[in-house]
């Protein structure tokens, strides 16, 4: 299978004030196959927020200290692009799904869809269809007059789906998709995202908590404390051929994330 | 749509800037239409005086107060490059016309028509009815100009009461914009008349009605300097001050140009005002929209997509406020005019372009108030912001 997304030497430090920094990620390595639907676990501090940040491009790794570092989207490295050029990477070939569902008060289920087709260069009669088509792939075919309040946290997220999904982009990015979600709706938003995977090929990177999501996943990476612990085993692939890992395996995640699933 | 929504969103808010703006707009407009009125005058005035001297009693000014002689005419005329030397009879309109009204107050002015001699280029365009011609002398007519026209409730046919005779009204202008707005034409010996009722009568017993005049209108040949001509009639004529163009634009639109910079000065200080209350709303509604300014810009929004909005926004509360300051200016100015309208005082001329910049200038105005919010709008880290409160 091909490689969609690839990163090498991955750091990044936060200041937080003159003296006060710190370190989020400390090098990591990953490699995230065209299909897969990966969980990224590990304990509050583990790094994965800011992995996943990296990785959608909304934050770019640190350059200046320790080897150059790599982001390979489909064999291009976009680490050190401008904001701009980031920028028009997120609203083409990425979407995003939040825990808060972030979806813009102001506007109606579908008009939030159109946003993302708009960034995307899609206008008119083709991004009506588009919007109108990923409501429906996510059961909201009706309900794309109403705005985010009139919507129900289930039904938001889905809302937020669609517009991820809009442009059918090589990679969905879910920062906790069902943290803000009891257990039935988020059964349903995990069906919907591997729906996406199994019937159109989507590649999905979730950052979770939640021990089901991991298990609904190809694979679950775990991190500690801004490195990756294990790249963990892809479904029906040999052991062999997962990526080597710095770290030594075994002890290391199971004390500090017992509720992660073990692959 | 959207961007209406987004408006409406902080009602009180986005209604109280754009009431800034609208009355900024509203002291342009009303300040700027005032200019406007005093330019023209001014305007109109210089044209006139341009290509004469106009000779009065010491004292007087600009054909107006004291008195002069016919005979004063004769002996200006026979002066080296004098062309044509027209009399002119003129006083206010009523003695309690006081300096409250702007511009011209309504004046009476009495010459014999056609003893210009066709070299007066100033035109006269009638609305209705007739010029007066020489056949005139001896009787009561008058041609009224626009604004006393509409103040005295005179058509053509009507007779009106000018310092308590009766003239009957054969002519009335159209608006010039200037002094004879608000002026009665009459026959010149109709004005002598009139004015010797003015003076005390000791001093009307020294004088024949026939003789006098308050003002001589003095041509220049062609290629001959008014200055020359007027320091010609100071040397020869004791008693008179003669004017040239050159005199009137010094000391009239020295005054006005003054008077114009703290109209349009009062009318830029509010429209200040209103643009830091653009910025200040601008920059609140930067503050409470970071969240969703952080989820645009992560699903691919740009940062300058961030700026145009933010920047359309406050053009449009711009705009809005310019729209409706222009709404209030002008109802301002025309009901200004109609009560003005008995008194003969117009008071503002709101013309097209004075209209049009005021709305541009809030618009642009309230772009440019929105580019510091804008700015920092686009800068925020998207992280960052999605996870702001």
């Amino acid at each position: 299978m091909a490689t969609i997304l690839e990163g090498r030497n991955l750091r990044k430090t936060y200041r937080l004030s003159r003296k006060n920094t710190v370190e989020a990620l400390k090098g990591v390595e990953i490699s995230i196959d065209k299909g897969e639907m990966v969980a990224i676990m590990g304990p509050s501090g583990s790094g994965k927020s800011t992995l996943m940040h990296i990785l959608g491009l909304l934050h770019a790794p640190d350059p200046n200290h320790g080897p150059a570092p790599e982001l390979r989207l489909a064999g291009e490295n976009v680490a050190a692009l401008s904001d701009n050029a980031r920028t028009k990477i997120r609203a083409r070939r990425m979407g995003f799904v939040f825990q808060d569902f972030n979806l813009v008060p102001t506007l109606t289920a579908l008009e939030n869809v159109l946003l993302a087709c708009d960034y995307a260069g899609i206008r008119g009669k083709a991004a009506k269809d588009a919007a109108v088509e990923a409501l429906g792939l996510v059961g909201l075919a009706d309900r794309g007059g109403h705005k985010p309040s009139e919507l129900s946290g289930g039904e938001q997220q889905r809302v937020a789906i669609a517009r991820a999904l809009v442009n059918k982009p090589e990679i969905i990015l879910a920062d906790e998709p069902t943290g803000n979600l009891d257990s039935d709706r988020s059964a349903e938003v995990l069906a919907l995202f591997r729906q996406f995977n199994r019937e159109h090929g989507q590649t999905i990177i979730l950052v979770t908590h939640d021990s089901e999501v991991g298990e609904a996943c190809d694979r679950v990476i775990k991190m500690r404390d801004g490195r990756i612990r294990d790249a963990g085993q892809r479904a029906g692939t040999p052991v062999m051929a997962t990526q080597a890992v710095a770290v030594p395996l075994g002890a290391g995640h199971s004390g500090f994330d017992p509720d992660a699933a073990s692959v | 749509m959207r961007l209406v929504r987004d408006l409406g969103r902080r009602k009180l808010r986005s209604t109280l800037t754009i009431t800034g703006i609208m009355i900024g707009i509203m002291a342009l407009v009303v300040f700027g239409s005032m200019a406007n009125k005093i330019d023209a005058l001014v305007k109109g005035g210089s044209t006139y005086y341009k290509d004469k001297v106009t000779v009065s009693a010491k004292g007087g000014y600009m054909g107006v107060g004291g008195v002069l002689s016919t005979r004063m005419a004769d002996q200006i005329a026979a002066l080296d490059g004098v062309d044509v030397v027209v009399a002119s009879t003129s006083m206010m309109l009523s003695d309690d016309a006081s300096g409250v009204s702007m511009g011209v107050p309504p004046m009476i002015q009495g010459s014999v028509a056609g003893s210009d001699k066709g070299r007066e280029t100033f035109k006269l365009d009638y609305a209705s009815g007739r010029a007066l011609t020489a056949q005139d002398e001896g009787s009561n007519v008058v041609v009224l100009g626009s604004d006393l026209s509409k103040q005295l409730k005179a058509k053509v046919g009507a007779t009106v009461t000018l310092r308590d005779v009766s003239f009957q009204v054969v002519g009335i202008l159209e608006p010039t914009l200037t002094a004879p707005d608000n002026e009665a034409m009459v026959p010149m010996a109709a004005a002598q008349q009139l004015f010797i009722k003015t003076l005390p009568t000791l001093v009307a017993d020294k004088l024949s009605v026939n003789e006098i005049a308050t003002g001589l209108i003095v041509y220049p040949k062609t290629g001959v300097d008014p200055q020359k001509i007027a320091d010609a009639i100071n040397a020869a004529v004791a008693g008179v001050t003669p004017m040239t163009g050159k005199d009137f634009d010094k000391q009239i639109g020295a005054a006005t140009s003054v008077l114009n910079a703290i109209l349009i000065g009062i009318g830029l200080i509010s429209l200040l005002v209103g643009g830091l209350s653009v910025i200040n709303t601008m920059a609140m509604s930067v503050a409470e929209r970071t969240r969703e300014i952080g989820i645009k810009r992560a699903i691919g929004a740009s940062r300058w997509r961030i700026r145009r909005e933010i920047v359309v926004e406050s053009s449009v509360i711009g705009l809005i406020g310019g729209l409706l300051g222009l709404a209030l200016g002008f109802l301002i100015t025309t009901l200004g005019n109609d009560a003005g309208r008995d008194s003969a005082t117009i008071l503002f001329d709101l013309t097209f372009g004075t209209a049009f910049s005021s709305v541009a200038f809030a618009t642009i105005l309230g772009a440019t108030a929105g580019f510091i919010p804008a700015w920092h709008a686009s800068r925020l880290d998207p992280v960052a912001a999605l996870r702001y409160e």
